[in-house]
């Protein structure tokens, strides 16, 4: 990636590929099996070893304190594998994000600090909605000096497995009126949570979710009252590079899983890739995979240097991303041919992933639209 | 290399577009009975699809992923119970005789809840269009009769095809590039028979089909010339099912691995031996393999065409439904002008998508069509009001005789121009396209559409994108498509140019 011109991260550059290589390349199929066969927790054990489930965490809070440049560089790399490990770390980045958008730092370092285990330091987040877009179905009474919370939200990522959950919920007052939503957090250790069985998704498989019920469960307030929608916003934008990066590292394995088999496989009497229109499919992918590099470097160095208009840049790399990795994923399965239809090959997983991916942070089309609604009012 | 004079002229030296409108042609000719026929298949199809299609279908994708190994002995059975295995077989071969085109509307309603189990129904078809195509109207109709006995005893017996190897899938589909393949699947003539050593993968349906229709070459490296094509009943010596694949989608329908290991087939079971001329005229073989091959996809591709739409009206009525009953920002998802915008686009392209494979089958209704024979309305309606005793006793006998083969090539293979061969495949591939493209576009865009909920398995969306992925690879590729029909329509006027020879 680009950024590593940035010498600083190319450590992290080359501890994500180690890390992918050795620890996600030879089990892809199997990892991928789950929720029908076993959840890879040793690998999520291994990753958090490594520190890569506190990248733009702070030094104090116990992270590594780097900024969306570091954990873009570390998402591109593991996603060419594997993208399911890259939602899991994005969840999580991302649920600290909003803790750190909150003003929970305190809060966030006391996880990190007395987390006994990898899942315990884990926070479970309904990464691919925008709580202000469909209405939360979580709502939260004052309860003396605390909160209860009551409902059931969906497709909460990392749900049931990680240690916490943060969640939007609408809080209650007096004379009934509910104004924006605010985030709690959750020990999903505690009494009155029921949770699904796991959602067995599009793509993403090892990156687990299910939906959870609440019923009275106490709630820590992350952040002011209300103020749910900022704290999200300002995440969200950030965390749009993160999306944009595992894009591009999918799109970079199939572009190089579709290289290598069509100078491997025969057709008319010759290696695939000297048949022309083939060869312009290739094309057309290599010069999507080159502009995703650009495109998630240059998103990474505007938020990290907090260039004017940082989250409209981050957001357009996203949904450009998409577009093209959705597409490209597409065209990568057709060079392959049925094998890129069999889970012998990575093709059709990282189809699936990036569709999946596409889905992070809210709907679609809507943040297209949102996109277009910030420009004009000139944010 | 083409002079600017030579170039000049390209666009007027293919047919006028006028030309090519087959329903304005085929109209006027078609029997009035299809349309009530066809609407009578259509509602069949759709109330299986209520009675057994919706209720399973999620629940069956979902557990050929707790179990990769099974398959779907009890939806063979259902559509064998419902009829679906006979009902395109011609009433001379005992079969239901509902016209041929119908299926295509009938793939499209099936497709629409669910595209694996569609397959399940009609991988068979294939295997029918494979044998049919032979003009070897004796075996055929031995092993169509075995088919309608298996839906009265209960016991089916359905066909499949057998035709892509481990090193060949687009090469073994173009005759121009078949003697370059890295082919395996090797007949030898010996007394009595062939043996046959190689095999075959991605076979849909191959490990529940009674019978594969199976191509193997009795040279290797000269197959455009000695092609054979067999019957091969489950179970024969020799013939055993290896891996069952591991797919995205479609998984209600298995794709097998065929293993012929010294597989003795006798004489009778050859549908077709290339090298034997008898009745076919004076095409060379080279010509009469591809001739075959054409004839096989010039039905199939439109169907995949029609699997596609199928998809891509399942997908946009699942987008539908969820838009007319789903809040966002405070009001429903269907009064939000994007959303209406997105609905529009997906509603215009399973209308273009049906129009295209509708198209295609009117070009095989024309004089040298396929289904051109049986739907001129002398033979529509004898075949559709003479009684069964007749084709059963006494016409059924007649297809033993060679005289009775030999009035069938001459029919089919000999009165068939060279220029409407191109014509029905040519668009065959413009159909299987538009088809598989609009199904993995409006797929996509369900998901899109629903977000969050699109990912999640029982809301039928994310099954669709799986699904619909596997309809642009097989039946050829869309990219080998787009060079037949470059070579069909485009490039079979232009004398200088060549396909597959870069």
């Amino acid at each position: 990636m680009l950024t590593t011109i940035k010498s600083e991260l190319k450590p992290f550059e080359d501890l994500a590929h180690n890390f992918a290589v050795r620890e996600l390349a030879a089990n892809r199929k199997a990892n991928d099996s789950y929720p029908f066969g076993p959840f890879f927790d040793p690998v999520v054990a291994r990753a958090y070893e490594a520190g890569l489930l506190g990248i733009t965490v702070p030094e104090e809070c116990s992270g590594a304190g780097q900024g969306i440049g570091a954990l873009c560089v570390i998402l591109d790399r593991i996603s060419a594998v594997d993208a399911s490990l890259s939602g899991i770390i994005f969840t999580n980045a991302l649920a600290q994000e909003i803790m750190l958008a909150a003003g929970g730092k305190d809060t966030l370092k006391g996880i990190m600090e007395k987390a006994t285990d990898t899942r315990s330091t884990l926070i479970a987040y309904p990464a691919f909605s925008n709580p202000g877009e469909t209405q939360t179905g979580l709502d939260a009474v004052r309860a003396g000096g605390t909160f209860r919370l009551s409902g059931t939200i969906e497709y909460v990522v990392l749900g049931g497995m990680a240690g916490h959950a943060l969640v939007p919920a609408r809080i209650k007052g007096q004379d009934g009126r509910q104004d924006g939503y605010t985030f709690f957090l959750v020990d999903q250790g505690g009494k009155g949570i029921t949770k699904t069985e796991p959602i067995f998704s599009l793509g993403l498989h090892a990156c687990p979710a299910v939906d959870l019920t609440l019923a009275g469960v106490e709630g820590i307030p992350v952040g002011k009252e209300g103020d749910g929608a900022r704290c999200f916003d300002h995440a969200s934008d950030r965390m749009h590079a993160a999306v944009a990066a595992i894009q591009c590292g999918i799109m970079k394995g199939a572009f190089q899983e579709a290289l290598s088999y069509s100078q491997e496989r025969f057709q008319g009497g010759r290696e695939i890739i000297n048949w022309s229109a083939l060869r312009m499919l290739l094309g057309d992918m290599a010069v999507q995979a080159g502009i995703a590099d650009i495109v998630v470097s240059g998103a990474a160095m505007a938020v990290d240097q907090q260039d004017p208009q940082w989250g409209l840049s981050a957001r357009a790399a996203a949904l450009h991303l998409s577009e093209l990795a959705c597409k490209l994923t597409t065209d990568g399965i057709q060079i392959l041919g049925g094998n890129g239809y069999m889970k012998d090959y990575g093709q059709e997983k990282r189809f699936r992933d990036a569709k999946q991916v596409q889905a992070l942070l809210g709907l679609f089309p809507l943040r297209k639209l949102g996109l277009v609604s910030a420009m004009a009012k000139g944010q | 290399m083409i002079s600017p004079e030579g170039s000049k002229s390209l666009p007027d030296r293919g047919s006028r577009f006028d030309e090519s409108l087959f329903s304005l042609q085929a109209m006027p000719k078609i029997p009035r009975g299809m349309l009530k026929e066809t609407q009578k298949a259509v509602a069949l199809a759709r109330k299986f699809n209520d009675e057994v299609v919706r209720p399973q279908a999620l629940e069956i994708d979902r557990q050929t992923h707790a179990d990769p190994e099974y398959l779907p002995w009890d939806l063979v059975k259902k559509a064998n119970e419902w009829g679906f295995y006979t009902m395109f077989i011609p009433k001379l071969f005992g079969g239901q005789g509902f016209n041929m085109p119908a299926s295509a509307y009938v793939v499209e309603e099936l497709s629409s809840a669910c595209v694996g189990i569609a397959n399940v129904v009609f991988v068979h078809y294939l295997g029918v269009a494979g044998i049919l195509a032979s003009w070897n109207v004796s075996l055929a109709n031995k092993i169509f009769r075995e088919v309608v006995r298996g839906q009265k005893s209960g016991k089916p017996s359905i066909i499949s095809l057998a035709i892509t190897e481990p090193g060949a899938g687009t090469d073994v589909e173009e005759n121009e590039l078949i003697d370059r393949a890295r082919l395996n699947c090797h007949a030898e003539k010996v007394k009595g028979g062939y043996i046959v050593n190689g095999s075959k993968i991605f076979i849909s349906m191959g490990h529940v089909s009674e019978w594969c229709c199976l191509i193997a070459y009795r040279d290797l490296k000269k197959a455009s010339e000695n092609t054979v094509t067999f019957a091969v009943r489950t179970g024969t010596k020799g013939f055993t099912f290896g891996k069952h694949e591991d797919k995205m989608g479609q998984r209600a329908c298995p794709a097998s691995e065929l293993i012929f290991e010294d597989c003795f087939i006798p004489d009778e079971y050859v549908l077709r031996d290339s090298s034997i001329r008898e009745g076919f005229g004076t095409r060379p073989i080279a010509d009469l393999i591809e001739q075959y091959i054409h004839f096989v996809v010039s039905v199939t591709r439109p169907a995949v065409g029609a699997f596609g739409t199928g998809v891509a009206r399942g997908a946009y009525e699942t987008a539908l439904k969820f838009a007319g009953e789903t809040e966002v920002g405070g009001k429903l998802l269907i009064n939000h002008e994007w959303a209406q915008a997105m609905l529009a686009e997906m509603y215009k392209n399973v209308v273009i998508g049906r129009l295209s494979y509708t198209e295609a089958n009117y070009a095989n209704g024309l004089p040298g069509g396929i289904y051109n024979i049986l739907q001129r309305k002398p033979v529509y309606y004898y075949q559709k009001y003479a009684p069964k005793f007749i084709f059963d006793y006494l016409i059924s006998p007649l297809l033993d005789l060679e005289i009775t083969q030999r009035i069938f090539r001459r029919l089919f293979v000999d009165s068939q121009s060279l220029e409407v061969q191109q014509r029905c495949s040519g668009w065959a591939s413009l159909a299987k396209i538009v088809g598989t493209d609009m199904g993995v576009k409006n797929s996509q865009m369900a998901v899109e559409l629903m977000g969050q909920a699109g990912l999640r398995h029982e809301r039928g969306a994310e099954k669709f994108l799986r699904d619909s992925k596997l309809l642009q690879i097989y039946e050829g590729t869309n990219q080998l498509n787009r060079i037949n029909l470059f070579n069909n329509l485009i490039g079979s006027s232009i004398p200088q140019a060549r396909a597959f020879e870069e």
